[in-house]
């Protein structure tokens, strides 16, 4: 093989590849904390009896589930510079990403809600809970467990997705990569390490995911 | 058992011969031999390269690959390139040459083989009438955006950073393209881009309310060919390309079709003098 | 030639747009069959062998779940040139496609294979059964009847992450947009008509199997 690796140039933009990879975490985990709270409104809202409410939220679900997020970024930062409105790359990544984040877990919670059964509420109100005591010791905590996994799931995504801001020139960790390789035309060492970091930044998401699981469910997930 | 013994050398010494002659076989003659040259453009760059409403590459950039495939017998295969593929593709094989207004970093000539300089560019400013921008520091007040990884956005933030004005209000695009969609749209007050660009931008309809502001202050962007470093032979050939498309009057003609003028004598000056 | 750079969307564009469309579908197939495929071989290899070459593996598959497509995608392509073997994007795209969608298929069809109980294949052995019958005729149909409904997941969400082939230079649907985009500077009928075409593709397909999903359920 005739391309030699030159790793000296790497080392030297380590701190601005760090920066990258914190502004990575950083869009990831506030999606994160956006889309579910979204998702609990889309949620109630789909599952009411009003088309006013379920109709909207089935149509942000849907089309979160079947367009690319690719397409979604776009979307976010030409599309809607078409009407004028000017989103940052950064602004316009963390809204796509919330979007999406937002529709699968609409989904992911009600499943989780559904799936306990109805039966529950009423033997519970029967042994003299009230409706507010019900939720907070019976049914959420349920429902709480059964959607750990498919949020954390939905985390590595939103972190492997945020790679996509290398299209609207953010400065998350692929974009910062971009720009220090064609800066000094080392591709292969700088993806090589952006490679490394995410694989690491996924690895210690699920890593504390699964302590805080241990603490919470006493490891009986 | 002699006979095996000289079946086994003669084997030997075809393998060896084989191996050698094909790591002997360097880039020019590999492309020769194919009878193709994959010549890189970056496609959203016009007047250098672009692609006409057939939606096919056009431009100086495209035109300097036929001339080179024409000089060398083959056929060119144009491929499309942003700034940030231009290297990749050189490293993974996929091109001979870009042809891509590629400045001639020292930084870069650790990584790639430059020819002699092909062109040279000034980065200017570039925003709607009457933002009110007339020196290169009136920028600091507004929202400034270029093009991720090249040249002119290292310039601008170096820039920016000497005069202590912050990277806050500036904004990367993914490509030359997106940056002019991005002022089209009103994401940025103003950008920075090559001024061969610009000309061209402000002879369309879209861009007709918008005007060329200063250029970036002591800097020419002195740009050549690329290819692979180790292929010196290949980049001796390119070279004497580029010495015979000025002698020969093609950089000339080139010029005049996508410039609509004559190559201005310092331009030719600076291509000479770098050399 | 000047106002030639922006020239609006017209017919002529349809064939160009076509072929986008064309080359997101030929891609997407090429990675779902191959990636089924593997990972069906794969996923049936992880409900089988030992805990340490399963730990192997698994550690393979990890890699390719953990690092952004995008990484992958550019990092394979300029890695398979500088070793002297530059692939067409096409090609290239699909390889590292393909095996993105296996890490992702094994642990579908890992799950199937795993919710076979024991006991049935006792039993099939028991009943003289060798080792492949009860591959052929009790993991294999068993296995696989409840998986249908992931696979389709995995296969839509591998439709839509083709799109990111592009970055290496396949004219699959969203570049040869993008192309058009720097052309006619109309980023939202064209964002729009993309968008479309995805969720055309992708809606029903959900739909059916959601459907199936309830239809398993009961």
């Amino acid at each position: 093989m005739e391309y030699e690796f030159h790793w000296n140039i790497v080392f030297q933009k380590m701190p601005q590849l760090l920066n990258g990879a914190f502004v990575t975490l950083h869009v990831s985990v506030l999606s994160m904390l956006i889309g579910i709270a979204i998702a609990v409104l889309l949620a109630i809202a789909k599952m009411s009896d009003y088309k006013l409410f379920s109709l909207p939220a089935t149509l942000w679900v849907e089309i979160a589930r079947n367009t690319p997020a690719l397409f979604q970024i776009y979307m976010a930062y030409f599309g809607l510079g078409a009407f004028g409105i000017h989103l940052s790359p950064y602004v316009a990544v963390l809204s796509a990403l919330v979007f999406v984040n937002a529709g699968y877990l609409t989904e992911t919670f009600r499943g989780g809600f559904m799936s306990i059964p109805r039966t529950q509420y009423s033997a519970s109100r029967s042994l003299g809970m009230n409706s507010v005591q019900v939720y907070r010791y019976i049914i959420l905590p349920q429902m709480f467990r059964r959607i750990y996994h498919p949020m954390t799931n939905q985390f590595v995504w939103s972190i492997l997705m945020s790679s996509l801001g290398i299209l609207v020139g953010m400065d998350e960790l692929s974009g910062e990569t971009q720009r220090l390789q064609s800066l000094s035309f080392r591709t292969l060492e700088f993806f090589m390490v952006a490679a490394v970091m995410y694989f690491l930044i996924t690895k210690l998401v699920l890593f504390s995911a699964s302590l805080v699981s241990q603490k919470l469910f006493k490891g009986d997930l | 058992m002699k006979l095996t013994k000289k079946i086994f050398l003669c084997a030997a010494t075809i393998a060896a011969v084989t191996v050698f002659s094909a790591t002997q076989a360097d880039q020019l003659d590999t492309v020769i031999k194919r009878g193709v040259l994959n010549c890189g453009v970056v496609l959203d760059f016009p007047p250098m390269g672009y692609f006409d409403k057939e939606n096919k590459p056009a431009g100086f950039d495209v035109d300097y690959c036929n001339d080179l495939a024409g000089a060398l017998g083959v056929k060119a295969e144009i491929l499309n390139l942003t700034w940030g593929d231009r290297i990749p593709s050189l490293v993974s094989g996929k091109t001979d040459v870009v042809v891509g207004s590629t400045s001639d970093t020292l930084e870069r000539a650790k990584s790639v083989g430059f020819s002699y300089p092909y062109f040279v560019f000034k980065f200017q400013v570039f925003s709607k009438k009457g933002t009110g921008i007339n020196t290169f520091d009136d920028l600091k007040k507004f929202k400034v955006g270029a093009a991720l990884g090249t040249t002119y956005e290292t310039e601008y933030l170096a820039y920016a950073k000497k005069h202590g004005w912050g990277t806050d209000n500036y904004t990367s695009f993914k490509s030359e393209n997106d940056a002019y969609l991005g002022l089209f749209q009103g994401k940025v007050d103003a950008i920075i881009s090559t001024n061969t660009n610009i000309a061209t931008k402000l002879q369309t309809q879209e861009f007709k309310d918008y005007v060329a502001g200063p250029f970036v202050p002591d800097y020419d962007d002195v740009v050549g060919l690329i290819a692979k470093r180790s292929e010196v032979a290949w980049i001796d050939y390119l070279n004497l390309f580029l010495i015979h498309q000025i002698r020969d009057g093609k950089m000339n003609e080139r010029y005049n079709k996508h410039f609509g003028s004559e190559v201005p004598a310092d331009l030719i000056k600076t291509l000479r003098d770098n050399k | 030639m000047g106002s030639s750079f922006f020239t609006p969307l017209s017919w002529n564009d349809s064939g160009f747009i076509l072929t986008g469309v064309l080359n997101t579908v030929t891609i997407s197939l090429v990675a779902i069959i191959i990636g089924t495929l593997l990972g069906l071989a794969i996923g049936f290899i992880r409900a089988e062998v030992s805990r340490f070459s399963n730990m192997l593996l698994g550690g393979v598959l990890d890699v390719l779940r953990s690092v952004p497509l995008i990484i992958q995608l550019i990092l394979f392509s300029t890695y398979i040139g500088a070793i002297g073997h530059p692939l067409d994007p096409f090609v290239s795209g699909s390889i590292v496609l393909s095996l993105y969608t296996m890490a992702f298929m094994s642990e579908v069809f890992r799950g199937g294979f795993e919710s076979v109980q024991r006991s049935m294949i006792t039993a099939g052995r028991s009943l003289g059964m060798s080792y492949w019958q009860t591959v052929a005729y009790i993991r294999l149909p068993i296995g696989l009847r409840t998986v249908f409904p992931s696979w389709l997941g995995v296969a839509l969400s591998v439709i839509k992450d083709s799109a990111l082939v592009s970055v290496i230079g396949y004219m699959e649907l969203l570049r040869t947009s993008e192309q058009l985009i720097s052309r006619t500077q109309q980023p939202l009928e064209i964002l729009i008509g993309v968008g479309l075409f995805y969720f055309i593709i992708s809606y029903p397909l959900s739909l059916y199997g959601k459907y199936v999903e309830r239809k398993m359920s009961i």
